[in-house]
């Protein structure tokens, strides 16, 4: 039996161990769900065709569309492991790159007990890594959380539309580095081409006045009044973009937010880091942070060394259906993610099930995996012939 | 041998191509048939001018049909995805001015820049149950500057092949991307332009296809008319 066999038999049993179901999805997809949840940034990733009655279908390039779609068809009870592996298929950054990737993976749907949900999507993908032969110690693992960065926006007491547009850049840091010195520099918001009346009703938090004048310009703008932005939604958020307008981010919260987006520490270490940070500030971060410990006790107990994990703040993906624990391991020497995962509770609601699902789940890359290995095995086949 | 060059085939884009071309010394005279998409060419041996839609022009660059073509900017920035490793843009030729922008209603008075554009993006989802849509026919264009350049994901691109600046009224889409010369036309449709929406100044150009492969005189003859534009436009 050749090595690569044996490997995939060993990953086939591990994600059984860990009680997940195989699940076979076809790789020619519906796209709207990928163009609707991951957004048009997909579309020139995507090979995207079309069908018969003109639907827009694609190779499937990822799995956790399709195995949530499947899940939400066939109702089947909750919580639930599904596991996958196969081909998918993305156009290459660099014009070289594979358009063929073989990925693998479990995602946990409908758990309730978030933090060991967390903890074993971690820990599982993980024990996958070792049995392909990559130790935790030849790798660096970093977590970060969404959450905890969410809730020490609100600890500031910072506005809601700059909360929103902090969190909105979160895991971009060009754009997060953008909006805070935009918000520092009192260019939270732009307001120079709002005629005057309707700046002084939205100084005056004038909403009914201020709604009938927005009405009256969606009248004449002949704009169908049932479709699209309603006249008191643009009314209420001119009058929170004018009180934004006419303030600036503290340099004090400033501060304490750079502070808190530069933490890079172990994951043992995190916890006491970010209390001390609130501390001394006197925020309250409230359950955030204690579902963060309870998610590393939980890591613990599920023999993950805290101290060989990376915490990194500013460690997020900009897509909107993310919301906690993302992470992610790469070699220490570098180069592409052999794994990457996260917890994604909004995407099952934004892909039509009734009730919101908990979910998280992590990918793991097979041929990077196997690149890894082998140069590795060529590295000390010449170590011995020396 | 001989180069090619097609220029647009019809309107105003046609007799000012006509003109820059007379302008560095090559008369054209179109064949009698006037359906004919062929011309008779003085002034410059061994080139062959055809007449093409401005749109064909860029595919034909893109896949190296051709060896020069006269068009948009943003006809071959919408049409080639990554431009730089496929034309050279030889001269900018100063007739055909119009802009690439992001216009929404006017009424949407708390919208005045892309970060506003994005907050409503971002929050259009969960108000309305579905994405925000964006009219346009630079799908390309948008996504680019949407994506990469603002960092906005929560969007639909709703594909327009005429008369986008009425998408709004129409319900089919809430904002545009379009282009425009003067912005009277978006106006009349009371719609604005975002103050940094400008997605690209575009004009005609002369552009040379690098996937086109030609023989050494054909490449010295591309060399000799190129070199006639850059002069004559520098």
């Amino acid at each position: 039996m050749s090595a690569a066999t044996d490997a995939d038999q060993a990953l086939a049993d591990l994600f059984a161990l860990r009680g997940a179901v195989p699940m076979e999805t076809p790789i020619l997809q519906p796209a709207e769900p990928y163009l609707d949840t991951a957004g048009e940034a997909l579309r020139r990733r995507i090979f995207l065709t079309t069908g018969e009655g003109g639907e827009n279908l694609c190779l499937r390039p990822d799995f956790t569309i399709p195995v949530c779609l499947d899940h939400i068809v066939s109702g089947a009870d909750l919580p639930r492991r599904y596991s996958y592996r196969g081909l998918v298929f993305r156009r290459p950054r660099d014009i070289d790159g594979p358009n063929e990737i073989e990925q693998a993976g479990i995602e946990d749907l409908g758990e309730t007990n978030l933090a060991m949900a967390d903890a074993r999507a971690l820990a599982d993908a993980l024990a996958s890594l070792e049995t392909a032969g990559l130790p935790l110690e030849r790798l660096s693992v970093v977590l970060g959380d969404q959450g905890l960065f969410e809730a020490f926006l609100r600890a500031l007491g910072l506005p809601d539309g700059w909360q929103r547009r902090l969190i909105r850049t979160f895991g971009e840091d060009r754009l997060l580095d953008e909006a805070l010195t935009a918000l520092s520099g009192g260019r939270g918001a732009a307001i120079d081409t709002v005629p005057a009346p309707l700046v002084e009703l939205a100084r005056a938090r004038e909403e009914g006045a201020l709604t009938r004048a927005i009405r009256d310009l969606m009248e004449e703008g002949g704009l169908p009044p049932h479709s699209g932005r309603a006249p008191l939604e643009v009314a209420q958020r001119l009058i929170e973009k004018v009180a934004i307008a006419e303030a600036r981010l503290p340099d004090s919260s400033l501060s304490l937010l750079k502070r808190f987006l530069s933490i890079d520490c172990a994951l043992s270490d995190a916890p006491e880091i970010v209390r001390a940070l609130a501390a001394e500030a006197g925020l309250e971060l409230g359950r955030a942070l204690t579902f963060f410990e309870a998610r590393n006790l939980a890591l613990r107990a599920a023999d993950v060394p805290l101290d060989a994990l990376r915490y990194r703040a500013a460690f997020g993906r900009p897509l909107d259906y993310y919301t906690g624990l993302v992470f992610e391991a790469l070699l220490k020497d570098g180069g592409e993610p052999l794994v990457g995962g996260g917890r994604y509770d909004r995407l099952l609601r934004l892909l039509g099930a009734a009730q919101p699902i908990p979910a998280v789940g992590f990918t793991l890359w097979l041929g990077r995996m196997r690149e890894a290995t082998s140069a590795r095995t060529e590295s000390s086949d010449a170590g011995e012939a020396a | 041998m001989t180069i090619t060059l097609a220029i647009p085939s019809k309107g105003r884009l046609k007799d000012k191509s006509v003109e820059a071309l007379a302008a560095v010394g090559i008369e054209i005279t179109s064949a009698e048939n006037s359906r004919s998409y062929r011309t008779t060419v003085s002034g410059f041996d061994g080139l062959d001018v055809l007449l093409l839609s401005a749109s064909e022009i860029a595919r034909q660059l893109r896949e190296g049909a051709i060896d020069f073509g006269v068009t948009g900017e943003d006809l071959v920035r919408e049409t080639i995805a990554e431009p730089e490793a496929v034309v050279d843009f030889v001269a900018r030729l100063g007739f055909g001015h119009a802009d690439v922008v992001v216009a929404v209603p006017e009424s949407w008075v708390d919208v005045e820049t892309m970060e506003d554009l994005g907050d409503v993006a971002g929050a259009f989802r969960p108000r309305h149950g579905r994405r925000l849509r964006i009219a346009t026919k630079y799908w390309r264009l948008t996504q680019s500057f949407f994506t990469r350049r603002h960092g906005i994901q929560s969007y639909r691109i709703v594909e327009s092949l005429g008369a986008t600046e009425g998408a709004p009224a129409a319900g089919s889409a809430d904002v545009i991307v379009d282009i425009t010369s003067t912005g009277s036309t978006l106006t009349a449709n009371q719609l604005k332009i975002l103050s940094d929406g400008l997605i690209l100044k575009s004009e005609a150009c002369l552009v040379l296809s690098k996937s086109r492969d030609r023989a050494a005189e054909d490449e010295a003859r591309a060399k000799r008319l190129a070199a006639l534009f850059s002069a004559e436009h520098s």
